[in-house]
């Protein structure tokens, strides 16, 4: 019997499915993830063009009309100063966007960083590096915001005033950008360990893979090693792990805000309008009501996107 | 042909379906077997063609969007699948044994080997600690373990490959089954280990009385120790026949492509192997008609649009083949 | 043979340190390779059998310097291997080439098949961006792959055509030599003769010279010009492939032929095994003197205490066994 020559193939050919494109074909059966998806998308279009898009300023005060209930003039009431609670919730979207994406943008850099430095260059790098994360992961998150910003926030407040004084530069009269300050900063202190950890244990894993040795003894250099092997294939878990740590950095901003240690009036962040809302939510709850609402919608609908992406990039057996 | 009275395990049009984006796809088609008393039959066929998910659907092991669409499997007369949960478990580990593949993953790393032994016997044939222990340690010494009184105590890590294939095989005639059902237990193994093992099967076989269904991909490794062979191939039955039948004389194309793609020590050494061009269809992508149309040397129009049907071809009955252009194979042979 | 050696390996010798025990607290070495000195020849095809654990897949490895050698040394156009670091082994790199197990796992999931083959073309600059393209389809013909194959990823190829890929890939560097390390042990038995006879068609083509791991024998003997057997990090016996299959000298080779079970039933129920008994031991403490003694049926009191000489028991035929006679 001789070779017998391979017929065309019987089937169809498709177009080539990369993984990303597979993981998107995944996410979009998910109804939950997308339903995510369409919150947040929405929510980000909000934070982006809301301000220009609402029929009041969120600092309008407009004393005859306070304490209002929703109506059609003012969608969520009005607050005890008579600003519009619609246009403070929609301004206060942006102050939540801003902080996560900019909180997590800075820690993943930080834990990309010390993660693959850790993982690829192993030790000593990787036993400094590891002490560093678990230390940071001991210290009591709240405790670490609130010494920040009452060792800081002060002086710096004041440092700024006088350099006013001093120069009439209007770039120091403006002291609302202080507060992001602070908060991004001491966000992204206590955000990085996870990142750098995730980071760590992908680069470890890829490392050993044979697809590593195969590209060796093919006699690529590191860096390409590094850039089209090891990179490309660290990114899923890294993604899902983005959209779990975008809703939880809202969630922080919100409870720093909330506590007085965040964001403070009169700059609207879901996290004090909560904290205002709750003194009175007997007589108004609506004031209570709208921040709270949009904070657990943004909450659950990050948390519902980050499990659906984690189904769809990173499929356990069933294909 | 073999008495319906005779057969211990008797499956018939045995159908499963998976779940996909595209709906429902059929993975093992209408598959006919059967395996006699103190029988041992041999399964053979490439991966994904469904040799052990026909295994797994007799016990209703199925894993998830796996089901059987149709059919039916008889054990001792009593059909399995429409069983209880309660009787099922009943047959499971205790009329029917089964070995899997990889000894390391299917035993529980952090469970002695004796007690992993025990826990079918309290089980099934309720015994007491002391009584499963005598007989965990009778069972090993039954599956050549030296030194069994000291071995009940290790972890399945502190033993070698060999060493835990022969645990897996202990507790899978712990309960003295009729049936073994063997999936592939030595293909993790090395040439030397593998002949034990086989060995040691043949032995038990003769000394338990019991049936055997072993299921391999190695045409070579079962030649002296099966009575009859099963070939399947994309989920179907493609020959049926007495094991020195089918490795005399092979009928259909796909067992006649596989044997002569074997090299054999016995021949005298050629530069190029025989080979079957091509590759067999994904599991749930199989083409229409039969399904080894697109490899075969063979195929005519009928092939590519018409399902053979597994018929007897020998005058007993006892050699069935599945294709339509069987008397030309036996013509180009 | 009048053929020259490509590579000379001089008493190689491979030791991984491992840690044991829940902590890590005891140190212990793993004997992987153990002394192994063998030529190979240009355009032969070398093979290495073995149970797992003989140490035949380290021996490819620490010859393409994929694992460094603990010491001993790699020959290849007079320069010593095992000395380079990776830097000056890059050039190398190019002419020794090795396929994988498995091609399942070697290639890089996010990448197509066009680029996996591409990238070492790129990268040793052996063809312009202009040029990379043909160079691609032309590699996948010759490995019997369509050229539109190029735009494919791997998690959509069944595992010959993966490794089919992956011979491409090796290929494209243009190699002198290739370890095929258990190349088909992972695929279908009828993929697996496909994928021998492209290897064979390539070396006829290319001139190639390969060093082909794998543990069944009957494959071996279709296909090799030489056959070494290896037990526990030491080479057993290396001959001819007629002299090793018909003249076994090794005890450990003639129960490794032994144990192929064979598509007979006939002759597979009347034959009389000589099964090894026991197993394998550990790398980490491997017996004294002949390191087969525990399982050997012929040994003697020597075989506990000297570790035998790797000597021609024939013209080119080499065993390592007291109880074979020199010449």
């Amino acid at each position: 019997m001789s070779t017998v020559q391979a017929q065309p193939a019987p089937l169809a050919e498709e177009a080539p499915v990369s993984l990303w494109r597979d993981a998107w074909y995944r996410l979009k059966r998910n109804r939950l993830a997308i339903f995510g998806l369409c919150v947040i998308v929405l929510l980000a279009f909000v934070a982006l063009f809301g301000p220009y898009l609402t029929p009041y300023d969120f600092l309008s005060q407009d004393l005859e009309a306070r304490n209002q209930a929703p109506s059609l003039a003012h969608l969520f009431g009005t607050d005890d100063l008579g600003r519009d609670v619609f246009s403070r919730v929609v301004y206060g979207t942006r102050t939540a966007f801003l902080v996560a994406v900019v909180v997590t943008a800075i820690a993943i850099v930080i834990g990309t960083v010390l993660g693959a430095v850790a993982g690829f260059f192993g030790n000593p790098f990787d036993r400094v590096i590891m002490w560093l994360t678990d230390v940071t992961m001991s210290v009591p998150n709240l405790l670490l915001v609130v010494v920040i910003n009452a060792s800081l926030k002060t002086p710096i407040a004041q440092w700024m005033e006088a350099r006013y004084l001093e120069t009439l530069n209007p770039f120091y009269r403006e002291t609302v950008w202080i507060d992001f300050l602070l908060v991004f900063g001491s966000m992204a202190l206590i955000s990085w360990p996870p990142y750098a950890r995730l980071v760590r244990a992908q680069v470890l894993s890829i490392r050993s893979r044979p697809y590593i040795t195969a590209a060796q003894a093919l006699g690529l250099s590191n860096r390409i090693i590094l850039t089209r092997y090891v990179i490309p294939n660290a990114l899923g878990p890294l993604i899902v792990a983005v959209s779990a740590g975008l809703g939880t950095a809202m969630v922080l901003e919100s409870a720093f805000s909330f506590l007085g240690v965040g964001v403070n009036p009169p700059t609207p962040s879901w996290g004090n309008m909560i904290s205002d809302g709750l003194r009175v939510w007997q007589h108004y709850p609506h004031l209570l009501a709208a921040p709270a609402a949009v904070l657990g919608l943004a909450s659950v609908a990050f948390s519902f996107l980050g499990d659906g992406l984690n189904d769809a990039l990173n499929p356990r057996g069933a294909k | 042909m073999m008495k319906t009275e005779n057969r211990l395990l008797d499956v018939k049009d045995l159908t499963i379906e998976i779940d996909t984006r595209s709906g429902p796809a059929t993975i093992v088609d209408s598959i006919d077997l059967h395996v006699g008393k103190g029988e041992t039959l041999g399964v053979v066929g490439e991966s994904g063609c469904g040799k052990s998910l026909t295994m797994l659907s007799l016990m209703r092991l199925l894993p998830n969007k796996i089901r059987v669409a149709k059919g039916e499997a008889h054990f001792d007369d009593r059909d399995l699948q429409k069983m209880s949960n309660r009787e099922l478990r009943k047959v499971r580990g205790g009329d029917i044994g089964f070995v899997f593949q990889d000894p390391m993953t299917s035993l529980n790393p952090v469970m002695r080997i004796g007690d992993q032994l025990a826990e079918p016997l309290i089980y099934h044939r309720g015994m007491s600690r002391k009584q499963a222990r005598e007989r965990a340690i009778e069972l090993l010494r039954l599956v050549g373990i030296p030194g069994p009184e000291e071995r009940i105590q290790a972890y399945p890590h502190e033993l070698s490959g060999g060493m835990r294939q022969r645990v897996m095989i202990a507790i899978g005639l712990a309960c003295e089954p009729k049936l073994l059902i063997a999936d592939e237990p030595t293909t993790a193994l090395d040439v030397t280990i593998q002949a034990q093992i086989i060995d040691l099967v043949k032995g038990l076989r003769e000394k338990l009385g019991m049936s055997v269904v072993w299921i391999t991909h190695d045409l070579a490794l079962i030649a002296g120790l099966v009575d009859r062979v099963v070939v399947l191939y994309a989920g179907t039955v493609v020959e049926d026949a007495p094991v020195d039948e089918l490795y005399a004389n092979p009928r259909h194309p796909y067992t006649r492509g596989l044997l002569a793609s074997i090299p054999k020590l016995s021949d005298a050494p050629a530069s190029r192997l025989n080979s079957i061009g091509g590759t067999p269809p994904e599991p749930g992508r199989r083409p229409q008609g039969c399904p080894f149309a697109p490899r075969c040397p063979l195929a005519m129009d009928i092939c590519r649009t018409h399902v053979p049907k597994l018929e007897p071809i020998s005058a007993a009955g006892s050699h069935r083949a599945a294709c339509f252009a069987v008397e030309k194979a036996r013509e180009a042979a | 043979m009048g053929a020259q050696p490509l590579l000379k390996i001089e008493n190689l010798v491979k030791h991984f340190h491992v840690r044991l025990g829940a902590f890590g607290e005891r140190a212990a070495t793993v004997h992987a390779l153990d002394d192994v000195s063998l030529d190979i020849l240009e355009g032969e095809t070398l093979s290495l059998v073995g149970e797992s654990g003989c140490g035949k897949s380290t021996t490819g490895f620490t010859i393409l310097n994929l694992h460094r050698a603990t010491s001993g040394k790699v020959l290849y156009k007079g320069e010593d291997l095992t000395a380079l670091d990776e830097k000056r082994m890059r050039p190398f790199r190019r002419d020794l080439q090795i396929v994988f197990q498995d091609p399942y796992s070697t290639l890089n999931p996010r990448m197509t098949v066009g680029e996996a083959v591409g990238e070492p073309i790129l990268f040793h600059k052996l063809a312009t961006k202009a040029e990379l393209d043909g160079k691609v389809a032309a590699l996948l013909t010759d490995v019997g792959l369509p050229p539109r194959f190029a735009s494919r990823y791997p998690h959509e190829l069944s595992g010959g055509q993966r490794q089919r890929v992956v011979i491409a890939r090796a290929l494209a560097c243009q190699p002198k030599f290739i370890v095929c390390d258990e190349a088909i042990s992972a695929l279908d038995v009828s993929i697996q003769a496909q994928i021998i006879n492209l290897l064979l068609d390539l070396q006829e083509k290319y001139g190639l010279t390969y060093l082909f791991i794998a543990h069944d024998l009957a494959v071996v003997r279709h296909i090799s010009t030489r056959v070494g057997v290896m037990y526990l990090g030491r080479l057993a016996e290396l001959a001819s492939r007629d002299a090793l299959f018909e003249t076994p000298l090794h005890p450990y080779t003639k129960a490794l032929l032994s144990a192929v079970p064979e598509t007979d039933p006939e002759h597979e129920r009347s034959r009389k095994r000589q099964i090894l008994q026991g197993d394998v031991p550990s790398p980490l403490a491997p017996p004294s003197g002949c390191r087969f003694h525990t399982r050997c049926p012929i040994a003697m009191e020597v075989c506990r205490r000297v570790v035998p000489k790797w000597k021609d028991a024939r013209p080119g035929h080499l065993v390592a066994c007291h109880a074979v006679n020199g010449e």
